[in-house]
């Protein structure tokens, strides 16, 4: 579960995120979207604690962002998978060794390295490119590998930012496709993207950022749900549903 | 087993030796070049020290004694003097041997105390002085109290020979030490500069394996290992240098060089301290660099 309230972060004075509140239950699906500088890649950085909040509260699995020493970050963070728009690959290393290191940075043994490596390749679809290095590989491979690294810890959330923003269209869906199933298995996903034609059809909630507030939660009905006709439905404080109703 | 631990932290290092071969072969070069300065007046110091211990050793105190003391007076004097602190040995020489003792170091100039008559010379206690307690202070402090004993009337010893030995040994000791730190501190200078490549050169995966959940530890744990190798390597390399330079000096130098006490290579204990703390000064390099960087 991840819960913000009134969370607000400066830059040198100008606001980058002014007093942010939602809340993501264990599970769920969310985009987050907005123009260029709403405030989305803020938001992540500070869900990640690369960055850390001026004001307000932020709960994370628990765990109060705001009480994290520097030398706890590294344990919330392997429970957290990050997708970069870039990738973040170790260009010299092949695909075994990148995704291995997540594997040995979090102390996996030696034995167990090679064996959970395939399974989470295997899940993505890229078992046959273990021995390749990255330059190697479209950017949509290089995405899904990036998915995979994140994936490989099994995390109980999954962060992306702008993850389909390198790819072409049909690579972008593949790299959806593989967070839908990641969410179906349990794990809570946030993704931060431009991506509005794929937001649309995915149906899940909606957080919309504009000048670093938000402007809109789950708001799919709001805005689009007379063309796609989809009806977003509040069942509570938090938590909100998306049903498909029939035009 | 969770983590992972120092063979990691090794075989890393290793990799990272072998990934920035250039920039580490020439950090072991000025290394061992700033490690044989320090080699090569360790080698000097040490055998000075020989030489001035053992000059040291021949530093003798000579207690003259009043005329007209009984066997039992000399023999409380000669107890006295043997319990003091630094004293190796005390030896008696009668007027008659002092006497003796003279014309025989006067050989051809007899002449000079045949008008004497009666032997003008006391009775007297020599001492011998272990090196260790041979310093100026030490020796005059002595001197002024065995002075104050009943039945001594003077003590003499080679007061100048003492001070030229002790300041010889000061200035070994504070300029080696002066420049021990200045060249500690020029190599703490260069394997952290030697880690801040290494740490460049990394950088993404570095930042990579923060976002992936790396503790500190493990970030820093190879490069580490790495500034300890690189120093521990120059060390190595001195060491070798100053001792194939030592065997392969021409016997003529080394028997000029001998005199009077012999010369000697370092002794093990020395050179496993030199490649030591070679090892901690790429440790402390190392840290100021990671610390600087993971920051």
């Amino acid at each position: 579960m991840i819960q913000l309230y009134r969370v607000s972060k400066y830059y040198e004075g100008v606001p980058a995120l002014r007093e942010v509140s939602f809340r993501v239950n264990k599970g769920e699906f969310v985009f987050i979207t907005g123009p260029s500088g709403a405030g989305k890649t803020t938001l992540l950085k500070i869900l990640f604690c690369a960055e850390l909040a001026d004001e307000g509260q932020i709960i994370i699995q628990g765990i109060n962002a705001f009480r994290l020493t520097s030398s706890n970050i590294p344990y919330l963070r392997r429970n957290i998978g990050f997708v970069f728009q870039d990738y973040k690959l170790l260009p010299h290393k092949t695909i075994f060794d990148n995704i291995a290191l997540a594997l040995k940075v979090v102390g996996t043994p030696y034995g167990e390295i090679e064996r959970r490596v395939y399974q989470v390749l295997k899940k993505v679809g890229m078992e046959e490119k273990l021995h390749l290095t990255p330059p190697k590989l479209s950017g949509g491979e290089q995405q899904k590998i990036a998915v995979a690294r994140a994936l490989v810890n099994e995390p109980q959330v999954l962060l992306a930012d702008e993850p389909t923003g390198n790819l072409d269209p049909e690579s972008g869906k593949d790299v959806f496709r593989l967070f839908k199933d990641i969410n179906m298995k349990g794990t809570t996903v946030l993704v931060a993207t431009h991506d509005w034609e794929t937001v649309r059809k995915m149906q899940r909630r909606i957080i919309t950022m504009a000048q670093g507030k938000v402007t809109d939660d789950g708001s799919q009905s709001s805005q689009h749900s007379l063309t796609t006709g989809s009806l977003t439905v509040d069942l509570g404080t938090s938590t909100r549903r998306t049903f498909e109703t029939k035009p | 087993m969770k983590g992972y631990g120092l063979f990691y932290f090794i075989a890393e290092a290793f990799r990272g030796l072998r990934a920035n071969s250039i920039v580490n072969l020439l950090a072991i070069g000025t290394i061992s070049m700033a490690m044989l300065i320090v080699g090569f007046f360790l080698l000097i110091f040490s055998n000075v020290q020989n030489a001035v211990n053992s000059l040291g050793d021949q530093i003798e105190m000579s207690v003259y004694l009043k005329d007209g003391l009984t066997s039992y007076e000399k023999n409380y004097i000669f107890s006295h003097l043997k319990a003091e602190i630094g004293v190796r040995k005390v030896t008696y020489l009668s007027k008659v041997e002092a006497i003796a003792l003279f014309k025989k170091e006067l050989k051809g100039q007899e002449a000079l105390i045949q008008g004497l008559g009666e032997n003008p010379l006391p009775d007297s206690f020599e001492i011998s002085i272990d090196h260790r307690y041979a310093d100026a202070q030490r020796l005059e402090a002595m001197a002024r109290k065995i002075v104050g004993y009943p039945g001594i009337e003077d003590v003499s010893y080679g007061k100048q020979g003492a001070e030229v030995l002790t300041g010889l040994y000061k200035l070994l000791m504070y300029g080696g030490t002066a420049l021990a730190l200045l060249l500690g501190v020029s190599i703490v200078f260069i394997i952290s500069n030697s880690v801040r490549l290494a740490l460049y050169s990394r950088g993404q995966e570095i930042e990579l394996m923060q976002w992936i959940g790396a503790t500190r530890r493990f970030i820093q744990g190879p490069f580490l290992i790495e500034g300890m190798m690189l120093a521990m390597l120059g060390s190595a390399l001195a060491i070798g240098v100053l001792a194939a330079l030592f065997y392969l000096l021409p016997q003529e130098v080394v028997l000029f060089l001998s005199r009077p006490n012999g010369l000697d290579f370092l002794p093990p204990s020395v050179i496993t301290y030199i490649i030591m703390g070679g090892g901690v000064l790429g440790l402390i390099g190392g840290l100021i660099s990671v610390n600087r960087f993971l920051d």
